[in-house]
């Protein structure tokens, strides 16, 4: 990156507990000049902003929030390499500041110690003593601030109080010259002396290499999980032998008395009771907090989950009302926008590729915009007072039989609204196998663009007669597509953890924090950072794809003389128009006029690559029950699945123009009255079921796919997670035309 | 060196911590399990000498510890032995 090449620019790595309002502190330092990215060849987002101190511009570096520096894997490598200025790609920083809960001194401090020995310029940052204050603790700073040995500065960061005093202390700490000798460390005698035997077999082992940080090598001894190892291994050829070194280490530690790795909670522990010996006061009996009470009720089995039940209801209830309106704003926008292109532009290649390519892509784009804003603006209410992870408390027990957790359940729910904020949303859960389980079964939820198709079909096809005399058959219908999406979701969920995701569960934990006021400049924030990452990842393929879909509708052009026979047949009914003025026969020609246009939209559609490409695939699509209109309608769909109807409009001569009541009532006639080549009506019951069932499991969502790539980080996943629907969605398609067929048969 | 480590220990008084009453605490004696699993438990403060508080018995049960509540599996808490106070 650019900024490690200005010497001029200072950096700084925050580093903490989960929970600790880290990301709180970062956005209050770096304000909205914020960037966020991926580790290359990792799941690790790189969140990375900026600040100015006196002058002098600095770089933050957001590291992921955890309990501890025991990297076991490459994305736990991740924060360690970073602090180290190991990595290529990012900086070495110049301080490292670490968010310290007042809290919770004893554990955070556990992480504290583990930094201390990074052996790199460290300031503290203490958040919460509000609340510590709340509880009656008292702590004496400046004890703790010599014993430590590094700046301690409590802050309020959702208050902006402290935030002078921070950047003073970071600014003085980056300038003052390192320490010589590395820090002290906390491991007793006999792990020091084995630290310093493996120092000495690697230096002999990699001559001319530069010696490994001596944090690594007693992480070499300390986690038994061999990542570390391997990772060293890989990255540097003639260390055979180092296995057997570091077991004939513990060994001697087990007998010592220090068996590892239980000697590092003893080390780390211990000296955190030190550092913390007359510095933190507690009261005899703990105060039961104004949230302790609110808790008995919010995670209460049954009144938590009832709550808990009415809380997501109105946040469904606020996206669909809310955004209804403002997106069918953004639909006139964007459709007045087309207008006005269309009567500035002359007929062409070009204006087509202005507003059914450019200004129809956009549109897609911004359209769901709304839904997202929404979405994130009430799902930041809740996570910033404390609730969300209530939320995922209650839900556990109901996701662990998936293989799942509870934290997997508000993203799967946001995904009724949009994939999109659902795949989003997953970067609360921090196990790496349940998001990405997560985010591939995500698009199974029947999102809102899958409305249009539901209601169309039903409407047209299934009988509006009422069950047992109350239940409408429509509804019915309409909860069977929810409910294939959710019963395939749980299916493929389990699948996953059986086999591409298998492996030990890390322990469930999750911090329950303590209730507080949201405060809106978080809230708003994290609103807007989601919605332009967004827009930014998956708008341009989204774009990308829909210049793509209008150029295979477009091309190949209708031969002249069939295009001009069209032309001659408008230009005649115009006159007669002229003719016929202001009378009611003028309507009538309007209306004549607009047919032959459609039919003339149609056949290009039908002649165009797309069009055959749909014909092409006709034998494929013929086991769901399909014609070649109803295959290249699908394909059509590929960029967002609410496009069918549109393209369905287009295809069956009655228009791309079927919003409102009287276009959607035509396209349901004509869809009624469609015929097979042989006569035979082409929707039937089992047709429409099949195309609905399709569309309640396809992947036929460009926006989805891109914000999984940005996810995961990989083409592979959004490929896979493609392949997998349309294979499912083929299936169940197939099965439901061939039993609905034998059954009404 | 901690000084938790001597802590006289009988195991007869010792019970698994999911066994503690809503609104028991106990003082976590012994942690046994494997050791990758062990050593999480402990970094996030499940460590020998921790005052712990069920709040919301099973699973995921509610505890406190360290003034912090929170949510962990039951299974995952299973070798963890407390004295109840």
């Amino acid at each position: 990156m650019s900024i490690a090449a200005d010497p001029q620019t200072r950096t700084v790595a925050l580093i903490g507990n989960p929970n600790t309002g880290k990301s709180t502190v970062f956005g209050a330092l770096s304000g909205v000049q914020q960037r966020v990215g991926n580790y290359p060849g990792v799941t690790v987002e790189k969140k990375t902003g900026r600040m100015t101190v006196d002058g002098k511009r600095w770089t933050l570096i957001d590291l992921p929030g955890t309990y501890s520096l025991a990297p076991r894997s490459l994305d736990e490598m991740v924060a360690v390499d970073v602090m180290l200025g190991r990595r290529p790609d990012t900086p070495k920083p110049d301080v490292i500041l670490c968010i310290v809960d007042a809290n919770n001194l004893e554990r955070n401090l556990y992480l504290v110690s583990q930094v201390l020995e990074l052996g790199r310029p460290t300031v503290v940052a203490l958040t919460m003593t509000d609340l510590a204050e709340e509880r009656g603790t008292t702590l004496d700073l400046s004890k703790l601030r010599d014993r430590l040995g590094v700046p301690i500065v409590p802050i309020r960061a959702h208050k902006r109080i402290g935030l002078d005093a921070l950047k003073t202390a970071l600014a003085e700490t980056a300038t003052q010259e390192q320490p010589s000798s590395a820090p002290e460390s906390p491991f007793p005698e006999p792990f020091q002396a084995e630290v310093a035997r493996i120092e000495g077999w690697l230096a002999d082992a990699r001559p001319g290499l530069p010696p490994l940080p001596r944090y690594l090598v007693e992480r070499l001894l300390l986690d038994t999980n061999g990542y570390l190892e391997g990772h060293v291994a890989l990255k540097n050829g003639n260390v055979e032998g180092l296995h057997a070194e570091i077991l004939a280490s513990r060994q001697r530690l087990a007998e010592a008395g220090c068996p590892v790795p239980a000697v590092e909670a003893m080390a780390r522990y211990g000296w955190a009771a030190t550092m913390l010996d007359e510095v933190v006061t507690r009261p005899d009996e703990p105060r039961v907090t104004s949230g302790d009470r609110v808790d008995r009720v919010l995670t209460h089995r049954v009144w938590g989950t009832l709550i808990f039940v009415a809380v997501m209801a109105m946040i469904f209830q606020a996206v669909f009302t809310w955004a209804i309106p403002l997106m069918d704003l953004i639909d006139a926008g964007v459709g007045g926008l087309a207008t006005l292109v269309e009567g500035v532009m002359a007929e062409g290649a070009l204006r087509s590729l202005i507003i059914d390519g450019v200004i129809a892509g956009v549109g897609g784009v911004i359209v769901f915009l709304p839904q997202i804003f929404i979405l994130f603006f009430f799902l930041g209410i809740l996570e910033d007072c404390g609730y969300l992870a209530r939320a995922a408390y209650l839900m556990d027990r109901l996701m662990t039989r998936l293989g799942l957790s509870g934290k997997s359940f508000i993203p799967l729910l946001s995904s009724f609204a949009c994939a999109i904020p659902g795949v989003m949303a997953t970067r609360v859960i921090e196990d790496r196998r349940d998001r990405m389980t997560t985010i591939l079964v995500a698009p199974l939820m029947s999102c809102s663009a899958r409305l249009p198709v539901y209601t169309l079909l039903i409407a047209a096809f299934i009988p509006p007669v009422a069950l047992a005399g109350f239940v409408s058959l429509q509804a019915i219908t309409m909860v069977a597509m929810y409910a294939v999406g959710v019963i395939t979701a749980a299916g493929v969920a389990w699948a996953l953890k059986k086999t591409a995701f298998k492996g030990p569960t890390p322990p469930f934990v999750m911090e329950l924090p303590a209730y507080k006021w949201p405060s809106p400049r978080v809230v708003l924030h994290r609103m807007f950072e989601r919605g332009w990452s967004f827009i930014r990842r998956a708008g341009t393929i989204i774009f990308a794809v829909s210049i793509v879909m209008w150029a295979l509708l477009y091309f190949p052009r209708l031969p002249e003389s069939t295009e001009a026979a069209f032309t001659q047949q408008i230009a005649a009914l115009e006159a007669q128009r002229e003719a016929a003025a202001e009378t009611e026969a003028a309507e009538e020609i309007d209306a004549q006029i607009a047919a032959v246009e459609a039919r003339a939209d149609g056949e290009q559609k039908r002649s165009s690559l797309l069009g055959r490409a749909g014909r092409v695939i006709e034998p494929v699509v013929r086991p769901l029950g399909w014609d070649w209109r109803i295959g290249a309608a699908a394909i059509a769909s590929f960029p967002a699945r609410e496009v069918v109807v549109a393209t369905l409009g287009v295809i069956f001569d009655i228009g791309s123009d079927v919003e409102g009541e009287e276009g959607a009532s035509r396209l349901q006639v004509a869809l009624r009255e469609a015929e097979h080549r042989d006569g035979r009506p082409l929707f039937t019951i089992p047709v429409a079921l099949s195309v609905m069932v399709f569309f309640a499991l396809c992947a036929q969502c460009v926006s989805t796919l891109a914000v999984i790539r940005r996810e995961t980080n990989s083409w592979g996943w959004p490929l896979f997670c493609f392949a997998y629907m349309t294979i499912l969605a083929y299936i169940a398609a197939m099965l439901v035309y061939q039993v609905g067929t034998w059954i009404a048969a | 060196m901690s000084s938790v480590a001597e802590l006289p220990s009988s195991i007869a008084e010792l019970i698994p911590l999911t066994l503690l009453r809503p609104g028991q605490s106990g003082t976590v004696d012994q942690v046994l399990g494997t050791g990758d699993l062990v050593h999480r438990l402990r970094e996030m403060g499940l460590r020998r000498g921790a005052m712990v508080e069920m709040i919301r018995p099973g699973s995921p049960c509610m505890i406190r510890l360290d003034g912090h509540t929170l949510g962990i599996r039951s299974a995952e808490l299973s070798g963890i032995l407390v004295r109840p106070a």
